[in-house]
């Protein structure tokens, strides 16, 4: 239309970060010591001697192949690296949309010849740089320790990016779903009950179903079985999981605009 | 020339709530008053002119452009004071100032800070610690700050001291002066009486009776006090006035020799000729109160016509 309407604004991606930097930052933070500390305590030896007891027994086939990012992947890659990102998403994706609509602050931006697709499209590209900035501080972290203290191992520098970046974009696709329910919801109490009750449910799915095989059914039921940390460490092909996963999320980021842009705003 | 206007607009929030089938213009350079009893649809209808809901039925315009498809457009030109105030409570009032300015590209700030010294807003604070009052100023500047030609008030006084009030009364007339168009949702009569041309009662959703102040005062009966010396004239008077079809006599007080005169405005040259055969101590005219006007209507059922 005319001048100076970029699609994303300024001034309220400015108000945003001063906003939601500090819980960033904290999370970051967290994040980043949880995968430091997780690559750190990996102790081969101890694996050797145990794999020494069991030799020629079943178990052997097994642990043979523990390696630093099979470790990792049954723990930070399926637990922890996992929920706290869930939960940062939760909280910020409310805050973004949702809980302004609710509150009626989200009044005064539209009050002002600021568009509604301006709004919502600078505060998913908020979610969105917030979270690739934690996953390349979390990974350059991850690298790092893996240089200094398992200069030693033979790592596969190439599986372990993989497993960061597949990781990044289950989170793009769980923020998706977030803050989707932010734009839809007119109540925090609504975009909460499904913005982090959908996450939620997605991350127990995966969990049941890798406890045993009879419980593996579940995994039909999570977008987080699409990462698929065994088949990125085996070189099966991973690709079109890791695409859907991207796929998904720009379908409910888009879909995020247009439910917004057309719904009635109680304010 | 019409600035606001809504047509035939309907939003049904179900169980008899929202507003139904509402009709009103305002005109440019003009007060138009929206007065109404709790939950009868003042906010409903503001919301449809802010282009924050969309009509189920009807159509809602500002300066000619439908509120709801060009809402970021009209906003350029037009300031907006929401009936409650939330405003991002992180920052403070003088950070918020910045944001809005910035938001409507507003780069001069001496219009600004006039507003802040009228209002006497102390905005270096947080938000969150701010009074009640102060966030209304806040929120008051926000909206005049680009020196809008519409405006859409909703409830713009509440949480105002009295003086603060009287000064945004002033403040009102002023802008209309200016040639501001200027909406405003109120329950209080004296604000709407001391500011408002036109003056619509919603009621339970419906518009139940649209009228101009003057025309309204031109059209209702004044009411004169008058004192005479003593028990004879004051019989006197009485007989004159209660034989006349054209006066009626509101009240008397025998102890004191005081009537109250009803009148018409069309037979007051004969009251006054009536009235100057008595030697009379005192008289004047009974104030008119709209007050009294609209409590009739607050409690009347939907539907209620103008006496
Ligand atoms: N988003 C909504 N969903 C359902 N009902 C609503 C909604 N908004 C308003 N209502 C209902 O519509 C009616 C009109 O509400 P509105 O806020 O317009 O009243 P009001 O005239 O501004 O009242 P007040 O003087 O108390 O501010 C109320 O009964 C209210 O409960
Ligand atoms: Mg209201």
């Amino acid at each position: 239309m005319q001048e100076g309407n970029p699609i994303i604004n300024g001034t309220i991606f400015k108000q945003t970060l001063r906003a939601n930097v500090k819980l960033w930052l904290i999370f970051t933070i967290v994040l980043t010591l949880l995968q430091i500390v997780m690559v750190a305590v990996f102790d081969d030896s101890t694996l050797a001697d145990v794999s020494h007891l069991v030799e020629g027994t079943a178990l052997a086939g097994l642990l043979g192949q523990t390696t630093l990012l099979s470790m990792l992947a049954s723990t930070y890659y399926s637990i922890h690296g996992v929920i706290f990102p869930i939960i940062y998403i939760i909280m910020t994706a409310n805050s973004l949309i949702a809980s302004q609509v609710d509150r009626g602050s989200m009044a005064y931006l539209l009050s002002t010849p600021t568009k509604r697709s301006t709004i919502i499209v600078t505060q998913a590209f908020y979610l969105i740089v917030a979270l690739v900035v934690m996953f390349c501080i979390e990974t350059t972290a991850g690298f790092i320790t893996i240089q200094v203290i398992h200069s030693d191992m033979d790592i596969v520098v190439a599986d372990f990016i993989m497993l960061n970046v597949g990781l990044f974009l289950l989170m793009f696709a769980i923020s998706s779903i977030s803050f989707f329910f932010s734009s839809y919801c007119n109540l925090s109490k609504n975009s909460l009950a499904f913005g982090a009750g959908i996450p939620i449910a997605f991350f127990l799915f995966q969990l049941l179903s890798s406890v045993d095989d009879s419980l593996n059914v579940f995994s039909y039921f999570t977008i987080n079985a699409l990462f698929d940390t065994t088949a990125i460490l085996e070189g099966e092909n991973y690709w079109w999981k890791l695409i859907v996963l991207l796929g998904l999320g720009i379908v409910l980021y888009i879909a995020s605009l247009e439910v917004f842009k057309r719904k009635d705003l109680p304010l | 020339m019409t600035i606001i206007s809504l047509q035939h607009v309907t939003k049904d929030y179900g169980h008899g709530r929202g507003i139904f089938d509402i009709s009103f213009n305002v005109e440019k350079a003009t007060v138009y008053g929206f007065l109404g009893p709790n939950g009868a649809g003042k906010t409903t209808a503001i919301r449809h002119i802010m282009g924050f809901s969309k009509p189920q039925q009807g159509i809602v315009t500002v300066n000619g452009l439908n509120s709801w498809t060009n809402a970021s457009t009209i906003q350029e030109k037009l300031g907006y004071l929401p009936g409650e105030v939330a405003l991002p409570e992180h920052l403070t009032g003088e950070q918020f100032i910045r944001m809005m300015m910035d938001l409507r590209k507003v780069n001069d700030d001496t219009h600004c800070k006039k507003l802040i010294d009228f209002f006497e807003l102390d905005a270096s604070g947080r938000i969150k610690r701010m009074s009640l009052g102060m966030k209304r100023k806040l929120a008051i500047v926000t909206a005049f700050m680009h020196d809008p030609n519409v405006l859409v008030l909703d409830e713009p006084t509440s949480g105002l001291d009295p003086i603060m009030q009287q000064r945004f009364i002033n403040f009102v007339r002023e802008e209309k002066k200016r040639g501001k168009t200027i909406l405003l949702s109120s329950h209080i009569f004296t604000e709407v009486d001391a500011t408002c041309d036109e003056i619509s009662i919603i009621k339970d959703g419906h518009v139940i009776s649209s009228f101009n102040k003057l025309e309204l005062l031109k059209m209702t009966e004044k009411v004169f006090h008058v004192k005479v010396k003593n028990a004879l004239d004051y019989k006197q008077l009485g007989q004159l006035i209660e034989s006349n079809t054209d006066f009626h006599l509101v009240n008397k007080n025998e102890s004191a020799f005081e009537l109250q005169i009803g009148c018409y405005p069309n037979n007051l040259s004969r009251l006054i000729k009536l009235l100057a055969a008595i030697p009379i101590l005192s008289f004047n005219e009974v104030p008119f109160s709209l007050e009294k006007h609209f409590m009739e209507f607050y409690d009347r059922r939907v539907g209620g016509e103008l006496p």
